[in-house]
């Protein structure tokens, strides 16, 4: 019986080491995810008057929380542009730049972009090592006016063999999406 | 009671035919009988079940409690007797010359000095429906995980994620709402999340009791469908070095793996043992029917080490083990978006396949489980002991997930889970013939994110304190009854330390106080039919992960949002078990009815949709809701003729939700396994030879809740599976083959209870190849 009772008390006390400093606090905030995504920028420049369209989605709290932010610019018509897509983490500081990360691994990436109702073509124009496509840089043209959207995909490990693929159909890609954005556009 | 405490395992009738003694060789004259008798009362256990494991021979005692063997060679033997109603119980028989002996199977009489008692199985769980599954049933599946050895017992099914990580499931119930007590303890691995398996090294036991039913009484909090028990093996106490050692060949994966074991006692020091026990595995990639299942190889290592004293006052353990797990995540299954999720059911094959490899990458995991303890156990007076249990275990997980800059080598999810569980209780007897145990029992963890894998931990740190007291006591009533009654009073907290999105450091605070009452009943109402009720609560604090996710899963596809509000999960389950022999033991019945109410049950319910930079992604929120869960297990089994057999083993669970009047998600459809048996005691030098086929069919599950799941549940399956076995001696050292074949057709399918079914078909044919060498049998 005196076991037990030893027993007991060594478990009450054991229990009741109360928190004094709270050993589990992390020592420091987290650093802010390193690979978060907040920021994509679609530049479409006018190939003869150098001016610059911007298309640009914001989430800076990252997946959940508050809800993203798209603007765009109006394109005008019947135009040729090129078109630069970079993406930024902007929720650390100083801003980081992703585009560089994709840039180091071109073969494991490529961007899709799928218009509905907007008479807007947008054609490759950069290579990887394998001679296939990638997307960070772009030719565009705008024919008439009107509106729709515009969808852009960036997917990870995708076939660039396969059918389609390297002509920007997105069908047969495969792969795991990194980006899927989708931009109102209006062509003036 | 002590008939109580004899009460039987079936799944020991299962392998060995219930025949009268056969066959006899030159130097094998030996006869062995007795009766067995109940040790309170005197009365004779007619129908017990009496077997000679190593001759491979049993008998069973007829209406007065005799039993007869004959023609045994000398030698070594483990007896076991079970009864219908009592847990079986085991001892070392020495057989030099004919004997008789009366078995009261208490130690503590002298007069039986032939007798060693190796194994005592506590009275406890009384009315809960338990099934044992013995080292024979466990070799059947060597090489296999803890869960798919479990899976053969009705009731219990597999929550999987892929062909890599399963996790039991009792009665439609899984994760923290079954309690998994490894070597006693609390295994406190599953404290994570759903696709994280137990941390189990399979070869570490060979005996696994899965009980049915809550029992938080006894056990404290999440042991609310049921508790998985894998239990010490004894260790031996006499001088002697023996051991074994096992191999496994698998097919599908192209591995295996191996284990090897030794044991012993001290000269001159009786009652002193030892025990080292060391295993491995490797798999590759697994392969569906069409097409490889890349990324998902396992390589696991194991080592346990255990010394202990006991004598009849006394009796002390000390416990060491450790396991590693790294296993590879279906490549597959690592997709963006919901779009992804889309495509991949629309195309119905995975989209990513690569040739076979042995190779692990991203995403995979890897996860530590060491445990230490040690166990006092003490006779304060004949009758009354006092048994004190410390433990401490680490666990540690690594989540690799697949990350851009060459960061797929730094861990996503770094967590570190230490905790020191301490438990006493005082076994007694009041009077004549209530006896029960009284216990404290305490609690101290903490779980810690491994800074620096630059991504917001998804689980906070956190630390939990519990404490609780609990009292069970058992009442015979008349010859046949046998009445438990408890109850428990447990308090938990737990402190959370987390920086919001903001950067600000938030400090919760929980506290939950809850208690479990239940009563159990075994009624033999004949020798042969025995009945037992049971009707318990049990309780469930809810996980830090449900008070706290917020953020992205990327296997589910989905933002989990979780829910500070929640408060402890309490089942109120009652049970009734019905075990019967009929035509002289030729027909055995089991059949176990349910009920679970589960007030507070914590799920995920859809909440619409958040537009993120990958697309849109469906948001699912923590909600509280009361659910039912009701069903049935039945087994039946035919013995034909002395070596043909038939078993048929059925489940069926239904869950609802009682709030939204609808059917719960991810509750396993129906299923029946029938097997044929063919079995021969010995021929030639063989022995124990054991030939099954059976069948496996599972029904499609069509009680869903509506608009909830991505796809519709998959069709129902039928699978094949073969299997046999056979030992032979060398010497004094025997060696087991066997062999397990499953989905025997390579049957193309998809189990609604794999997470990946979205992704990928489920793994095709599997033939593994094991053998059993054990030396120097224990003298």
């Amino acid at each position: 019986m005196k076991q037990l009772i030893l027993f007991f008390f060594a478990v009450v006390t054991f229990t009741s080491c109360k928190k004094d400093e709270n050993p589990i606090v992390p020592v420091q905030p987290p650093a802010n995810e390193e690979e978060v995504i907040t920021t994509l920028v679609l530049t479409f420049t006018d190939i003869q008057s150098f001016e610059d369209h911007v298309f640009r989605f914001t989430d800076l709290d990252g997946d959940g929380g508050n809800a993203p932010v798209i603007e765009v610019d109006d394109l005008p018509g019947n135009r040729d542009f090129a078109v630069f897509i970079s993406f930024l983490n902007e929720s650390v500081s100083p801003v980081q730049n992703i585009t560089t990360q994709i840039e180091n691994e071109l073969e494991q990436h490529q961007f899709f972009f799928q218009t509905v109702g907007v008479n807007l073509t947008i054609s490759y124009g950069d290579e990887d090592a394998n001679m296939h496509p990638v997307g960070l840089i772009n030719n565009s043209t705008s024919l008439s006016p009107s509106t729709g959207t515009l969808k852009v995909t960036l997917r990870h490990d995708p076939d660039k063999s396969a059918t389609g693929v390297s002509s920007g159909d997105i069908t047969n890609a495969g792969g795991d999406t990194d980006i899927e954005v989708t931009f109102p556009v209006v062509i003036l | 009671m002590f008939r109580a405490r004899l009460f039987g395992s079936i799944v020991l009738l299962l392998y060995l035919p219930n025949t009268a003694v056969q066959g006899q060789t030159v130097n094998c004259k030996l006869e062995f009988s007795g009766t067995v008798t109940d040790e309170h009362d005197g009365t004779p256990l007619s129908y017990a079940n009496v077997v000679l494991v190593e001759a491979e021979r049993s008998a069973i005692a007829d209406v007065d409690g005799h039993f007869k063997f004959i023609g045994l060679c000398p030698g070594t033997f483990t007896l076991r007797v079970a009864h219908l109603g009592c847990e079986p119980v085991e001892r070392q028989l020495v057989l030099v010359k004919s004997t008789r002996l009366d078995l009261f199977l208490e130690h503590h009489s002298e007069e039986l000095h032939d007798l060693e008692v190796i194994r005592e199985r506590p009275d406890e769980n009384v009315g809960q429906p338990n099934t044992v599954l013995d080292k024979h049933s466990m070799e059947k599946s060597t090489g296999r995980s803890m869960a798919e050895m479990l899976a053969v017992v009705p009731g219990v099914t597999i929550l999987s994620t892929g062909p890599t990580i399963g996790k039991p499931m009792i009665h439609g119930l899984s994760g923290n709402r079954i309690l998994t007590l490894n070597q006693g303890i609390r295994q406190e691995d599953q404290q994570w999340g759903t696709e994280h398996a137990p941390n189990l090294d399979p070869f570490s036991s060979d005996r696994i009791t899965v009980v049915k039913g809550a029992a938080s009484v006894q056990y404290g909090s999440d042991a609310m469908g049921g508790v998985i028990i894998t239990e010490p093996v004894d260790l031996p106490r006499t001088a002697g070095i023996n051991g074994e050692l096992r191999g496994v060949g698998i097919l599908n994966g192209r591995g295996g793996g191996g284990n090897a074991m030794l044991q012993g006692g001290l000269k001159g020091l009786r009652g002193f043992g030892w025990r080292v026990q060391g295993s491995g595995k490797i798999l590759g990639d697994s392969e569906a029917p069409d097409y490889m299942l890349s990324n998902t190889g396992i390589r696991e290592q194991g080592a346990s080490a255990t010394i202990g004293y006991r004598d009849l006052r006394f009796r002390s353990t000390l416990y060491f083990s450790w396991f590693q797990r790294e296993l590879g995540i279906l490549r597959a299954s690592h997709i963006g978006n919901l779009t992804d999720l889309d495509n991949a059911i629309a195309t119905g094959t995975p989209w990513y396949v690569g040739d076979f490899t042995y190779d692990i990458d991203a995403p995979r995991q890897t996860s530590d489980h060491l445990l230490a303890k040690a166990e006092l156990d003490y006779a304060l007076t004949e009758r009354n002991r006092i048994v004190v249990t410390y433990a401490y275990q680490t666990d540690s997980r690594k989540e690799y997930d697949i990350r851009r800059g060459g960061r797929s080598a730094l861990p996503a999810l770094d967590l570190g889970l230490t905790t020191h569980t301490a438990d006493a209780s005082f076994k007694h007897w009041i009077g004549k013939h209530i006896h029960g145990r009284a216990g404290l029992s305490g609690l101290f963890q903490r779980n810690i994110n491994e800074p620096g894998t630059g991504i917001r931990p998804l689980i906070p740190n956190y630390q939990k304190e519990s404490g609780g007291v609990y009292l069970i006591e058992h009442l015979p009533l008349g010859e046949r009854v046998e009445v438990e009654a408890g109850g428990r009073l447990e308090n938990t907290t737990l402190l959370i330390a987390k920086y919001d999105a903001t950067g600000t450091l938030l400090q919760p605070e929980f506290e939950y106080t809850n208690h479990a009452l239940g009563v159990g009943v075994n009624w033999s109402i004949r020798d042969s039919v025995r009945v037992r009720f049971n009707f318990s609560t049990a309780y469930r604090p809810p996980h830090v992960s449900e008070l706290f996710s917020e953020g992205l899963h990327h296997g589910a596809a989905a933002i989990e949002v979780g829910n500070d509000q929640l408060d402890s999960e309490r089942s109120l389950k009652g049970t009734t078990d019905i075990d019967a022999l009929w035509f002289q033991g030729r027909l055995q019945t089991n059949f176990t009815f349910y009920a679970d109410h589960i007030s507070n049950y914590i799920y995920l319910r859809p909440a619409g949709e958040q537009l993120t930079i990958r697309g849109a992604f469906p948001v699912f929120d923590y909600v509280s809701t009361d659910a039912f869960l009701y069903g049935l297990d039945a087994t039946l089994q035919v013995a034909v003729t002395s070596r043909w057999a038939v078993r048929s083993r059925t489940s069926i669970v239904r869950g609802r939700d009682l709030r939204m009047d609808q059917w719960l998600f991810q509750i396993p459809s129906d299923r029946t396994e029938t097997t044929l048996l063919y079995s021969i005691v010995k021929t030639g030098k063989w022995r124990g030879m054991e030939l099954g086929i059976s069948s496996n069919y599972v029904a499609q599950q069509r009680r869903i809740p509506p608009e909830l799941d991505y796809a519709s549940p998959p069709r129902p399956y039928h699978l094949l599976g073969f299997q046999a076995s056979a030992a032979r001696k060398l010497g004094n050292n025997e060696v087991r083959f066997g062999l397990q074949a499953t989905n025997l057709f390579n049957t193309t399918y998809r189990d609604y209870m794999d997470r990946f079914r979205y992704y990928a078909a489920a793994r095709g044919i599997d033939v593994s190849l094991w053998v059993r060498f054990s030396f120097g049998r224990p003298r």
